[in-house]
């Protein structure tokens, strides 16, 4: 630059021979001497303004790493503590930050350890308590037209700035200070940048323009290397601020608008994580989702149908931002047109997880919640289409849980499309479990958990049948529904106690039970029936358990009772392979408690697996438990006749039952049911039989559409290398069992459902297992 | 699915009244062991102690007739209790004494329990059944002064329960008839500012909560049934919720306002939330229809225990909901 003022030339011309007397001089006087002539030019010395600034465009950085160069001086040893502030120190903290913080920076990663090491961080985190960082940013604020930085070096600040506490972490290691690490560091960052807001409101104030361009650039990325949750401290603040103050909500958009494209996305979601309301997030975020498409395609389709780990404040942050101008509602109708669409999708409901559907359907009542009357109208057609279609695949799904949230939000929608009297209503007992999907804002706060309560019942007047024969010719033919009710309830516990009235009658009892309807809707009648289903195919074994498997397979039943069947015999055998205890309670209230639809029942099953392999896994820190006293199981001698029937006639279609066609909610249940049965004949003789007849049956069936039934192939393989004999189990599979492993890989990698990845985990670990101590064990190898 | 909490079981039972138990009333807050006094359908009054459990003592003071209320009441140190021998006994219990000192005449045949309002130091306000089924008298207990007579104007049947509470303007009182009406009466002017009919059979119990300007109503049917008085002192039905079995005879609501317990004729003590009338709990422990129930008024939060008294002649303590 051409102008030479005098204050320019002066100043250079002191600086340089002081600085040389620092460099080379061995005389500590000297330099002392010639640094204090230099302090005359930092801030707060008696220099003019236009000798400062040119000193500190020429001269400071040079000064500076003078300075560090005589870091292992005689001169800088022998200075007093107190001197050594002011002469070394002080240089650093008194003149432009960011030349000085380059400087700290490209020292500390240089210098190796030592004393002149620890000193210079000693510094850094001088020039950090000092505020300096924040003087750093307020001074890039004001330069609006002014000297026109290198790219590069506002890129190098920019750089060092954001990433400070790693590249002094790469050179300290363990030994970096509390100041110098992430979680403090940032946090201090975010209240220089508030701080540098403030200013910047102060001066738009009086007037003066400022420029939020390197305040947002690193804001975003910070965000962009991660640091988002601490840098967004800023957050909370930044939203009260603005509650009260419209020039506040002006600098906050202008700041967001400012952040580079490419890291724009990583500040908004770091941002609607750490605001808490629709109001707050639109007070500090303005209508940025209008002017940016990036922003808007985050919160309006990423945050919404792709991702789906948020928690549902966040989702109702978000819609409730978009709900919130009358700029935005197109926005919102925009994207309830797609959620419609995801929700609706047939594809997406088999193909995506439990947890992504739940989410899709919260965001889709959510909406909808936030719609007004006319809206509702405008949109009423898509609605009906999307609640219909969405409705009908999900009651196809042969998961309980796709089904009920089928029927909750359907009816949810249905209450805001329809006329009080024509709305959809299934009668859906289990709304406890979906209430968060109904409860649009309300927050229940310091409610006392209730007590089980299902012991709470009408007092009867009528007595229970004694006998059993009373009992049955109740149920039989009663029309009097307190006395099959009744009837109902006493039929376990008196089939218990007369074991040979209930011999006698046991087949008969079976036949009456499995053909009972609930004509009084009597609580818990599944539960009831059931158990004693269960009591009878315990008592009386062999042929109770020969007419059920007969019937599976036989005309006009529903399937209902089909799966009904199956419950008894898997309960029944579950129950005959454990020993007996002294008492066995009536455990009738806890086995109310179980929903009654086989989806809980599945649940029942695979803890109870869960326990065994628990059971069987040795832990060394455990001390040894008291053994249980021996005793012969039952089950193991009469397994046979529980499983081999089932597997009689499944390829057999009848004009009312296609196992393999479209019934596969049997087929599901059915595998389940065997692959407990297998797991259950542990240690029996006949296990190998029943494994190998097991995996051929699933073998064929092991890619099938229905992920119920994917997941009862599944879990029956695990149950075979669980309870088959290692030895005979590799002989079986020897043809199989590359393609066998290929396959357990490839479900345990790409099933869409989470329960047929884990199991397919499971079953590769026990194959894995028995491959092994086969492999080690010598004896097999002849 | 979380399985909910098993209801818990009583602490411990108090046996030996000899006789169904009427009412209970807790007297702990003072300095000293805590106490509960039971009034039995054989005339007596229990006095248990808590800390060891048994009865200290035995008060027969109605001739064997059966004692439908208990009270202590603060200020004088005194004990009242009600029989149906159609009088109001007036107990000195000091320094192991157990004499009536006197007694106030009802004239009621009726089961309608009394009410006692201790708001102002010297002035101590008893309500009493009447000899007139469907009235209400009001008198200071000191000077056995009648200062009211809150007779309805229209037919509104027997008088079967009420309860005496001390507002901004002065005591009010809240009584339960036969056809199902809740009335809300000025004492001070002896008349009736509100009359709601909360239900379809006759009002067997109810109990106000002074805080909340709430209180809640039970019935010879299924439902209970809660009202607030609004800012212009009427009578507003609020909330109501559906039992299992039918019949309430009594209704107790802790003094925090965090819940409510019903004794049911089923033999059954339900607890609900006070707020919105949530089931919390049904208790179930009694053989026979429970009575009574009532909350402890100790001054620790955590020892406020529950007892709920029985015509099978048991008293069951329990604590419930008193962890925070």
């Amino acid at each position: 630059r051409g102008s030479f003022c005098s204050g320019c030339v002066s100043a250079r011309q002191a600086v340089a021979p002081c600085l040389r007397i620092v460099s080379s001089s061995r005389d500590s006087a000297e330099v002392t001497e010639a640094l204090r002539t230099i302090i005359h030019y930092l801030e707060g010395g008696n220099a003019s303004a236009s000798e400062k600034a040119e000193f500190n465009r020429a001269n400071y950085t040079r000064v500076l790493q003078v300075l560090v160069s005589s870091l292992s001086s005689d001169w800088f040893h022998s200075l007093p503590a107190q001197e050594r502030r002011e002469l070394w120190d002080g240089f650093f903290l008194r003149g432009p930050p960011d030349q000085a913080l380059l400087v700290l920076l490209d020292t500390i990663s240089s210098t190796s350890d030592g004393s002149g090491l620890d000193w210079t961080v000693s510094v850094l985190e001088s020039f950090l308590s000092a505020g300096r960082v924040g003087m750093l940013l307020w001074s890039r604020c004001l330069e609006t037209n002014g000297r026109p930085d290198s790219v590069q070096l506002r890129e190098t600040i920019l750089t060092r700035l954001s990433s400070l506490p790693d590249l002094t972490a790469n050179r300290l290691r363990t030994n970096t200070p509390a100041r110098l690490l992430p979680q403090q560091y940032y946090t201090d960052l975010a209240r220089d940048v508030l701080n540098t807001l403030e200013n910047t409101c102060r001066a738009l104030r009086a007037g003066q323009d400022c420029s939020l361009g390197f305040v947002a650039q690193l804001l975003g990325k910070v965000c962009m290397q991660g640091h988002g949750g601490e840098i967004t401290t800023l957050a909370p603040r930044l939203s009260s601020l603005t509650r009260s103050d419209a020039l506040w909500r002006r600098v906050s958009c202008k700041l967001l608008e400012n952040v580079p494209d490419r890291w724009v996305e990583s500040v908004i979601t770091a941002l609607i994580h750490h605001l808490h309301g629709a109001s707050a997030l639109s007070r500090v975020m303005g209508n940025l989702v209008l002017k940016n498409k990036k922003v808007q395609f985050v919160l309006t389709h990423k945050v919404l149908l792709l991702q789906y780990q948020h928690p549902t404040q966040l989702l109702r942050t978000v819609l409730g931002y978009l709900a919130l101008d009358h700029d935005r509602r197109p926005l919102l109708k925009q994207v309830l047109r797609s959620v419609c669409q995801v929700w609706s999708n047939s594809s997406a409901v088999r193909h995506t997880s439990l947890d992504q559907q739940l989410y899709v359907s919260k965001a889709l009542l959510l909406c909808v919640n936030l719609l007004n009357q006319t809206e509702i109208q405008e949109l009423r057609e898509e609605l009906l289409q999307c609640m219909l279609g969405g409705v009908q695949c999900r009651l196809d799904s042969s998961t309980e849980h796709v089904r009920r949230m089928g029927m909750v939000v359907g009816e949810c929608l249905s209450q805001k499309l329809d006329t009080p009297t024509s709305q959809l209503q299934f009668q859906v007992i289990f709304r406890k479990d979906f209430v968060f999907l109904i409860r649009s804002a309300e927050d229940f706060d310091d409610e006392l958990t209730p007590y089980d309560m299902s012991a709470d019942q009408v007092k009867q007047k009528a007595t229970p049948p004694r006998y059993v024969r009373d009992c049955l010719e109740a149920l039989m033919s009663s029309d009097d529904p307190e006395r099959v009710e009744l009837s109902l309830q006493t039929a376990e516990e008196l089939l218990r106690k007369n074991v040979s009235t209930a011999r006698e009658v046991s087949v008969q009892f079976s036949k009456v039970l499995l053909h009972l309807e609930d004509r009084y809707s009597t609580a818990g009648f599944h539960t009831l029936r059931q158990s004693a289903m269960v009591a009878l195919a315990v008592i009386h074994t062999q042929p109770v358990v020969e007419y059920l498997t007969t019937e599976f397979y036989s005309l006009n039943y529903s399937l209902r009772q089909r799966l009904d069947i199956l419950e008894v015999l898997a309960l029944a055998a579950q129950e005959l392979s454990e020993p007996i205890t002294e008492k066995k309670a009536v455990s009738q209230p806890v086995a109310r408690a179980v929903t009654l639809e086989q989806c809980g029942e599945v649940e029942h099953w695979r803890q109870v697996v869960e326990k065994r392999i628990q059971s069987k896994t040795r832990r060394i820190s455990k001390g040894a438990s008291q053994p249980p006293k021996a005793a012969p199981n039952r089950y193991a001698p009469v397994a046979a006749y529980f499983f081999f029937p089932l597997l009689r006639n499944y390829d057999r279609p009848q004009v009312t039952f296609d196992l393999l066609g479209s019934d596969h909610l049997v087929l599901g249940q059915l595998v389940h049911t065997l692959g407990l049965l297998m797991h259950l004949a542990v240690n029996a003789p006949v296990a190998t039989q029943m494994g190998k007849a097991l995996l051929d049956f699933v073998w064929a069936i092991r890619f099938h559409a229905d992920q119920m039934v994917r997941r009862g192939v599944l879990f029956a393989v695990c149950a075979v290398f669980l309870s088959m004999p290692g030895e005979n189990l590799l002989l079986e599979l020897s043809d199989d069992l590359v393609e066998t492993r290929a396959w357990l890989a490839d479900v345990a990698e790409s099933d869409p459902d989470a329960d047929c990845r884990s199991l397919a985990v499971q079953s590769l670990v026990l194959l894995e297992k028995n491959l092994k101590t086969h492999l080690q064990s010598p004896s097999m190898e002849t | 699915m979380v399985m909910a909490r098993p209801p818990p079981d009583p602490l411990f039972t108090l046996r030996g009244s000899a006789a169904p138990v009427n009412t209970l009333q807790f007297h702990c807050s003072t300095a000293g062991r805590p106490l509960l006094y039971s009034g039995s359908e054989k005339g007596c009054v229990h006095v248990w102690n808590l800390n060891n459990r048994r009865a200290e003592r035995v008060l027969e003071g109605h001739d064997g007739a059966s004692v439908i209320w208990v009270s202590t009441v603060d200020s004088t140190d005194a004990f009242l209790s009600q029989g149906r021998d159609m009088r109001v006994c007036v107990w000195d219990l000091h320094e192991g004494r157990s004499a009536v000192t006197h007694s106030l005449r009802t004239g009621s045949v009726g089961f309608c329990q009394c009410s006692l309002l201790e708001a102002e130091t010297n002035k101590t306000l008893l309500a009493l059944p009447a000899e007139h089924t469907e009235e209400i008298k009001v008198m200071e207990l000191a000077s056995q002064t009648p200062v009211r007579s809150l007779i309805p104007d229209s037919k509104q049947g027997m008088l079967m329960c009420m309860k005496m509470f001390q507002a901004e303007s002065g005591p009010l009182l809240c009584a339960g008839y036969e056809d199902g009406s809740v009335v809300l009466w000025d004492v001070s002017h002896g008349r009736p500012l509100s009359c709601l009919k909360a239900h379809p059979e006759p009002v067997m119990c109810l109990d106000f909560d002074t805080d909340r300007q709430k209180g809640i109503s039970g019935s010879s049917d299924k439902t209970l049934t809660s009202w607030i008085i609004d800012s212009q002192q009427n009578l507003q039905m609020q909330n109501s919720v559906l039992l299992t079995n039918p019949g309430v005879s009594q209704l107790c609501i802790r003094a925090d306002g965090k819940i409510v317990a019903a004794a049911g004729w089923d033999g059954n003590v339900r607890v609900f939330g006070w707020k919105r009338l949530k089931p919390l709990a049904v208790l179930q422990h009694h053989k026979d229809l429970v009575h009574s129930v009532a909350f402890s008024n100790h001054p620790e939060a955590s020892q406020r225990l529950m007892a709920a008294g029985s015509k099978d002649q048991r008293i069951s303590v329990w604590s419930i909901y008193s962890e925070s």
